[in-house]
């Protein structure tokens, strides 16, 4: 009964909460199965499950809230920095637990994201947050999704708490180099950000490691077994996307990152720039992310020497294949698949119908039409039986203007 | 012309008929869902269980048990004319095995295919999307509308998902009910306007929290609806409680 007489008192929270919340890009669900088990609520499924789309057109899968706005720091891209004129709020840990659970019960959500700005010292902060979280599973055994955020500085103990009881765990790096920290942030370190990335792989890695020496670790519990992400804020400093993804290859590779998520500028602080988000930037990062992480591009492949920056006409992949004409055309008859995968407009699905299909009958362009293999970029660099689709001869001059955007989108850059 | 109950285990039965009678149908339908051609003496074929589930073990064992899920979740597709498509699917099966799902170039496998895509994406769109409420009588009441017959798709799910709640889901286009009393479910006939039902106390305080929530979270320097359609289309926003007014 206690929680409908505060409602009013919450739901105030709520507005301001998640208004707080809401440039944190995260919000997925994936890479980690449970089962349901008696007594217990909820279960995660690896694939991941979208509950409802914003009018901005963003997933939203997680009650994604901050503990509090309330923030000692005075970073220059946050809207919640110690000088910045917002209203500020906090809610109780038992408050976070009992809506998470309530939410949860009615099929709005897959779990909880919790994030926090930095009340009074990063441990103080770090001790709600788990604490939060520990109601949340112990005492209503919640058995669903949950992505916890630790604070950059916090005691190495509290992240291993964190890591035992959330599915995900993530620090953000925020601005992609040091000296862009030092000048936006000037509280926050390289060093404190990534100490906490590197407890978390150290707890990953040793679970890994438990598994497979002892069965009986099975029933302990596991450390954060969906990984950890990050994310970048690109705009409000002077980084080169060449540098922002070879980062991001560095952050996959060296601490076994599940994902980087890239977050457009949206202006607010007046001595930052104060353009509009470069939304098609963003986009662009995302499919250069893709390619790291799916297709087996490498970062320096995306960039030509002349270019610091992804193209904006075109896509990254489109891009590499105009300028690496000569590994085309592809006999999609014969190719392997990873070839397969490098030709821009073939994704892995059509990859991977390509590969079954061809073992029972030669492909020739119908039959890849027919199969859903879409053709308006791809048919400049393939044959089928050594014929091509149409007699456009593959030089850069011709294929290029061919394979640019057109305008609709729904991601042009937008200017004020 | 073979028609049948309209059942999934109806519909295996007229699979086993056709290889154990050796018949050559020209069409499978639904006993009484169309006007048939005059020229046509439909033949009704009688469900058997037993028959029914020994077609169902051999699909699984003799092409694969993604082959058997094909079958049932296009089974589910709201389409007149899949059940030729489906019979043709599982004779090739029956020839060359797994390999069935390769034959790409066969439009009756792309069908399939396709019927079963579309079914599993409704369903796996409404895993996210259904929205409970909590009835005085405790348990939790959810109505959906969907264009394919997923219902058993999502009680399946919430079964583990809501395990130790009761919960009922309502679909109000097949007048039908999934009930489920925190064991197990029983699909139910509901007529229409029958199912009634007064919210417990509070519930509305949740879901207006819900909304407020769901309206704080879109960027507004970012609002683009043409894309929230693509994800979210307007068909199902009817029945969830953030879109109602």
């Amino acid at each position: 009964m206690l929680f409908y007489d505060v409602c009013m008192d919450i739901m105030d929270k709520l507005k301001i909460l998640a208004d707080a919340a809401k440039f944190d890009v995260a919000c997925t669900s994936s890479g980690n199965n449970r089962a349901a088990k008696r007594g217990a609520l909820g279960n995660a499924v690896a694939c991941g499950i979208c509950h409802s789309f914003t009018a901005d057109g963003r997933c939203i899968s997680l009650l994604k809230i901050l503990l509090t706005n309330k923030c000692v720091y005075d970073c220059m891209y946050c809207v919640n920095r110690r000088s910045s004129d917002v209203p500020r709020a906090e809610f109780t840990p038992e408050e976070v637990a009992e809506l998470t659970i309530r939410f949860y019960q009615r099929n709005y959500i897959e779990g909880l994201f919790l994030s926090s700005a930095v009340i009074e010292t990063p441990d103080y902060t770090m001790e709600l947050l788990v604490s939060a979280l520990r109601i949340v599973r112990e005492t209503y055994h919640f058995n669903g999704y949950i992505h916890v955020k630790t604070i950059p500085g916090a005691d190495e103990a509290l992240i291993r708490q964190a890591g035992l009881l959330a599915d995900r765990v993530s620090v953000n790096i925020e601005l992609p180099s040091q000296e862009s920290l030092q000048r936006l942030a000037p509280e926050k370190t390289k060093q404190n950000i990534l100490l906490p990335m590197k407890t978390v792989r150290e707890g990953i890695a040793q679970r890994k490691n438990e598994l497979s020496l002892y069965r009986h670790a099975k029933n302990e519990p596991s450390f954060a077994p969906a990984g950890q992400s990050t994310q970048l804020i690109v705009g409000a400093t002077p980084e080169s996307d060449s540098k922002i993804v070879s980062l991001a290859e560095g952050l996959y590779g060296k601490f076994k990152l599940k994902r980087v998520f890239y977050s457009a500028y949206i202006p607010g602080n007046p001595t930052l720039p104060m353009t509009a988000p470069p939304l098609l930037r963003e986009h662009r990062l995302y499919q250069a992310d893709w390619l790291l992480r799916f297709y087996g591009y490498k970062a320096g492949e995306l960039f030509s020497h002349a270019d610091e920056n992804l193209s904006l006409e075109m896509d990254p992949k489109c891009h590499w294949a105009v300028n690496n004409l000569d590994k085309f055309p592809v006999e999609v008859n014969r190719a392997d698949y990873t070839t397969l995968l490098r030709v821009p407009g073939i994704g892995q699905i059509s990859a991977q119908k390509i590969v079954a299909a061809r073992r029972v009958n030669k492909l020739d362009f119908d039959a890849l039409k027919k199969m859903r293999v879409v053709l308006k970029r791809a048919k400049y660099f393939i044959t089928c039986d050594g014929k091509t689709y149409e007699k456009i001869p593959l030089l850069p001059e011709v294929v290029a203007p061919r394979l640019m955007d057109k305008s609709d989108t729904g991601y042009s850059q937008l200017t004020l | 012309m073979l028609t049948f109950d309209g059942t999934f285990y109806g519909f295996l039965t007229i699979i086993h008929a056709v290889y154990y009678e050796k018949i050559e149908p020209c069409g499978i339908q639904v006993e009484g869902a169309v006007q048939l051609s005059l020229a046509e003496i439909p033949r009704f074929i009688e469900t058997n269980d037993e028959y029914a589930e020994r077609v169902y073990h051999a699909i699984r064992e003799k092409i694969s048990e993604e082959s058997a899920e094909h079958v049932y979740r296009a089974f589910l597709a709201s389409d007149d004319e899949r059940f030729m498509a489906m019979l043709h699917y599982i004779r090739l099966g029956f020839k060359v095995g797994h390999m069935v799902d390769s034959h790409l170039h066969e439009d009756f496998v792309r069908r399939v295919h396709k019927l079963s895509k579309h079914v599993w994406r409704e369903a796996h769109l409404l895993f996210g999307f259904c929205r409970f409420a909590e009835t005085k009588h405790g348990a939790f009441y959810c109505e959906v509308t969907p264009k394919n017959d997923v219902l058993n798709l999502l009680a399946q799910h919430f079964c583990e998902r809501l395990m130790n709640q009761a919960w009922v889901i309502h679909d109000k286009t097949r007048h039908k009910a999934a009930i489920y009393d925190g064991n197990t479910y029983v699909i139910a006939v509901v007529p229409p306007d029958e199912a009634t039902f007064t919210y417990a106390d509070g519930e509305e305080d949740i879901q207006e929290m819900w909304t407020v929530f769901f309206n704080t979270l879109a960027i507004k320097e970012r609002i683009n609806p043409k894309v929230q359609r693509g994800l979210l289309p307007l068909y199902f926003r009817k029945n969830m409680t953030e879109f109602k007014q």
